[in-house]
């Protein structure tokens, strides 16, 4: 009763969740059931439940097939790079925007490092195929001009790890930069000042005050990343590669192998997208959990939950 | 001096200290981040210069100055039908979504923020879990197409972006910075909780709600996917479709609708398109840029 009571007591209150409390049990709860069909055969004209079950049959089919290490590995390995290489250098940006006393300069040289994170994925791709395309790319175009050997760039799959990186990073950078600079012009000068009359560089200030003091706040981003670490970014990787086979090798992740099965014109392929996407949502909550239960250990303060 | 407050301590310490180091990072701070300001610029600037130059000059390369100018490439994209279609359906979906969605989050966001409301957790959580299961690419697709039967109408545009929990977390956030004894005074004074909300809470939240707003504003403007998923009919495809289909597919540019004729303007009409994409994004950033670089801190540092 005390539950009505509240309810009852609150009745505007609770009113006003509605819609969204509504709304994400239809957009986001009720499309989990969509997980059992890793555990079925789906038959589009029988539905989700009126398939028949076929226990582990479709997650035996992912595990003894030859892609599921291969994208998983992808997947962790872009992360990875994204990760160091993105906090790298918003940290770089945000330490370095701080140095910059004139105040034109800075608002629009942040406001330009930002620009490139409100674009969208189509834009981006049509920039980077008009750079790397076949022998008469942007890039191509320079490499013959200061006599260098051209790249064949979209049939070379070594390549691409570190072009999404750059990608990442340029697209990323100077956005994941305003939450340091935010936090970093909080600290106090005083420590600053008791540094200076030590005599400390301003180098070393920032290597041996700013960066401590930012540490917390390093720790806590790159443990959300990490828990992130088994959903490839599909807009930034499927918009640029494609259904390009060629590089498949080494960009191929889970969220693009699911997309692709999920397309494909087998039979099963329902089936086979859910088994992946179990298999994904499974790991990813481990990770979460696991990072999240980090996060609390190493700072209590900047727990999720 | 044209000085904000904040910058004058540290102003006042770099002109009490001469010091040589200071020098040296200050020289490295504007050559990197100008450096890397102008990497950021440099695609736009050539694709925008492109969009002016004649197709015979851009398919040689993009040029950091027009060699030949040529209007040839807009001529063409506005002859089309398409560009108008697609324009139209961009920013209805745009203004549409973004509307009732700051709406929805903004009214969750608050009770959930209510240090009255018992079940407030509670609420987080159905929101959180989400965040730490998704539904799964499988299930969304399910739900629109076969589920919902949205398949080429514009709702599968509409309703996929309505709710963000990311978004609703960075305004919970915003709402516990605000003194709770403004809600306690208006309710003692017998005001309805929908009038605290509106009347009282939203005046005081304006950089919040300019942040969420931009950001929905943005995922509408720039989504092509859901359009890639679920819609055949380029009658609704919005502009990153439009553009999409333009860069994948560039010898078919009937789909323009153009009757205009210039010799393959291939590559020019794509840079023409990009520049009506993003124009009003790079129009409306400067208003903006206080705004959503407060309401994101306000979010991160935790209040």
């Amino acid at each position: 009763m005390s539950i009505l009571k509240e309810l009852g007591k609150n009745k505007w209150l609770y009113a006003m969740t509605l819609p969204v409390v509504v709304y994400v049990f239809i957009f986001s709860y009720v499309p989990m059931s969509a997980h059992l069909l890793a555990f079925k055969r789906f038959i589009p004209v029988k539905g989700l439940w009126g398939s028949e079950w076929v226990g582990l049959d479709n997650l035996k089919f992912f595990f003894a097939g030859p892609d599921w290490l291969g994208v998983t590995l992808n997947t962790i390995y872009l992360n990875l790079l994204f990760i160091v290489a993105g906090t790298a250098s918003s940290l770089c940006i945000a330490l370095l925007l701080n140095e910059i006393r004139h105040s034109l300069f800075k608002k629009v040289s942040q406001s330009l490092v930002i620009l490139p994170h409100f674009i969208s994925i189509v834009v981006v791709n049509l920039i980077v195929i008009n750079f790397f395309n076949g022998q008469d790319g942007t890039i191509n175009l320079m490499l013959k001009e200061f006599g260098l050997p051209t790249v064949s760039w979209f049939q070379t799959p070594d390549v691409w790890p570190w072009l999404l990186t750059i990608i990442f990073v340029w697209k990323g950078a100077g956005w994941g930069s305003i939450i340091y600079l935010a936090t970093l012009t909080g600290f106090s000068e005083e420590y600053y000042e008791s540094a200076r009359i030590d005599g400390a560089k301003r180098w070393q200030q920032i290597w041996h005050i700013t960066l401590p003091l930012l540490r917390p706040t390093i720790i806590m981003l790159t443990l959300l990343a990490l828990g992130r670490i088994f959903y490839g970014d599909f807009g930034l990787i499927y918009g640029i590669i494609g259904d390009n086979s060629l590089l498949f090798d080494s960009t191929d992740v889970i969220d693009t192998y699911t997309y692709r099965s999920l397309r494909s014109t087998n039979m099963n392929s329902y089936s086979n997208a859910a088994a992946v996407a179990l298999f994904q949502s499974v790991m990813g909550l481990i990770a979460i959990l696991f990072f999240n239960w980090t996060v609390r250990r190493v700072d209590n303060d900047s727990k999720l939950f | 001096m044209r000085v904000r407050s904040k910058d004058k301590s540290q102003l006042a310490v770099s002109v009490k200290t001469k010091d040589k180091s200071q020098y040296a990072v200050s020289v490295a701070a504007y050559l990197f981040i100008g450096g890397f300001a102008l990497i950021c610029l440099v695609p736009f600037w050539l694709m925008y210069i492109g969009s002016f130059t004649a197709e015979s000059q851009i398919v040689q390369g993009f040029r950091l100055f027009p060699t030949e100018f040529s209007l040839d490439s807009y001529r063409f994209l506005f002859q089309g039908s398409q560009v108008y279609t697609s324009g139209f359906v961009s920013i209805a979906i745009t203004v549409a979504g973004t509307v009732a969605a700051v709406l929805i989050t903004a009214m969750f966001a608050y009770v959930t923020a209510h240090p009255k409301v018992k079940y407030r957790y509670i609420l987080s959580f159905y929101i959180y879990f989400t965040m730490l299961f998704p539904p799964g690419l499988v299930g969304y697709y399910l739900l629109i197409s076969n589920w919902l039967h949205l398949r080429d109408s514009l709702l599968a545009l509409l309703l996929p972006l309505l709710f963000s929990a990311f978004n609703a977390f960075l305004m919970t956030s915003y709402f516990r910075t605000l003194p709770f004894e403004l809600n306690e005074a208006a309710t003692v004074d017998g005001a309805h909780e929908l009038y605290i909300f509106f009347r009282i809470i939203w005046p005081l939240s304006m950089p919040v709600i300019a942040t969420i707003a931009l950001f929905y504003a943005l995922s509408y403007w720039n989504d092509w996917f859901n359009a890639l998923m679920f819609i055949d009919d380029p009658q609704r495809h919005p502009l990153q479709m439009m553009l999409r289909r333009i860069v994948s597919n560039s010898q078919n540019l009937d789909y323009l609708n153009s009757n205009i004729n210039i010799p393959v303007a291939a590559t020019g009409v794509q840079l023409s398109t990009v520049v009506i994409t993003i124009g009003p994004i790079v129009f409306l950033y400067p208003f903006l840029q206080r705004y959503f670089i407060k309401g994101m801190t306000i979010g991160a540092v935790k209040g």
